[in-house]
């Protein structure tokens, strides 16, 4: 009897890598343009989706998934916006991964969908370790949360694209400290480009959307 | 808290590699690289090793974490205990 050590040298998440590169092959061929949604619970993620389904569906057929650990509470809410939705129920695990996104994807969203928009569990932590696929990542960080989020969540800020402060009409009331927070962000991901803007007026949302398409102009 | 999950996809990948350990060889130690940025936390992942591996082929083996920089999540290798040898 002997022992002996092998190198194996792989990824610890390659199954998930695969299905994820997988799916953006798949977006790419069917001109398919993916953002995902990641925040703490009760950021606004939500509220954050319905004004811009709404907002994005006046110019490009559009629809969306959303994660939660239980409930259609979310699907309900975004389907009102009048565009396809899912709801991808996790069970207990805290986020989503590419074979959740894949099984959501069979035979969906209907034909000609251009935007596809990704909610993910609110979680600041797991999601960030998962690839789903998605041409790009925005962490949303509401005014109410504190401004030092960033600080105790840096892994999450490091994977996103985008940063959106959410609530801003709320600011006044909890004595938000705006430059902190842009402190914050980057210091954790210099560089990291910050939007900001408000579900209830509708406050930034017009640059959101300009932002978005160009993105989505470079890539499909 | 998503350590399990990682734990079940290191089990997935370590029993993935079996095959081309050969016949009558056991896994005694896994050995992975896990990077400060990975968002995985090296005590959490021991802790569900145990729990993961449980009825699986690879139950009772050890697991060995090195620290590094980055976001690197790695299976590095294995120690495998050979019967024929």
């Amino acid at each position: 009897m002997s022992t002996r050590i092998v190198e194996v040298r792989r990824n610890i998440l390659k199954k998930n890598d695969l299905a994820a590169a997988g799916l953006r092959q798949r977006f790419r061929d069917s001109g398919m343009f993916v953002a995902s949604v990641v925040s703490s619970p009760g950021a606004g993620k939500t509220a954050f989706l319905e004004r811009t389904l709404a907002m994005a569906a006046a110019a490009h057929p559009v629809a969306a998934l959303v994660g939660d650990l239980a409930t259609e509470c979310d699907a309900e809410r975004l389907r009102r916006s009048g565009a396809p939705v899912r709801q991808i129920t996790t069970g207990t695990v805290c986020h989503l991964d590419a074979e959740m996104v894949e099984q959501a994807l069979e035979k969906w969203p209907p034909g000609g969908c251009e935007w596809l928009f990704v909610e993910n569990v609110g979680n600041l932590v797991c999601p960030a370790s998962y690839d789903l696929g998605e041409d790009l990542r925005v962490v949303l960080v509401s005014v109410t949360e504190g401004e030092d989020k960033p600080l105790k969540y840096p892994t999450i800020f490091n994977t996103a694209d985008l940063a959106i402060v959410t609530k801003i009409d709320l600011a006044g009331a909890v004595d938000f400290d705006r430059a902190a927070l842009l402190r914050n962000i980057d210091t954790v991901r210099p560089g990291l480009e910050v939007l900001e803007v408000s579900a209830r007026s509708g406050a930034g949302f017009d640059e959101w959307m300009t932002w978005l398409a160009q993105r989505a102009n470079a890539l499909c | 808290m998503h350590e399990l999950s990682i734990a079940l996809s290191l089990v997935d990948a370590v029993c993935d590699e079996l095959p081309r350990l050969g016949e009558r060889v056991s896994v005694r130690r896994v050995v992975i690289r896990v990077g400060a940025l990975s968002g995985v936390v090296p005590a959490a992942l021991k802790f569900a090793y145990d729990v993961a591996t449980e009825g699986s082929p690879i139950a009772g083996s050890g697991l060995d974490i090195e620290e590094v920089a980055g976001r690197v999540l790695e299976l590095k290798g294995v120690e495998v205990v050979d019967a024929n040898r």
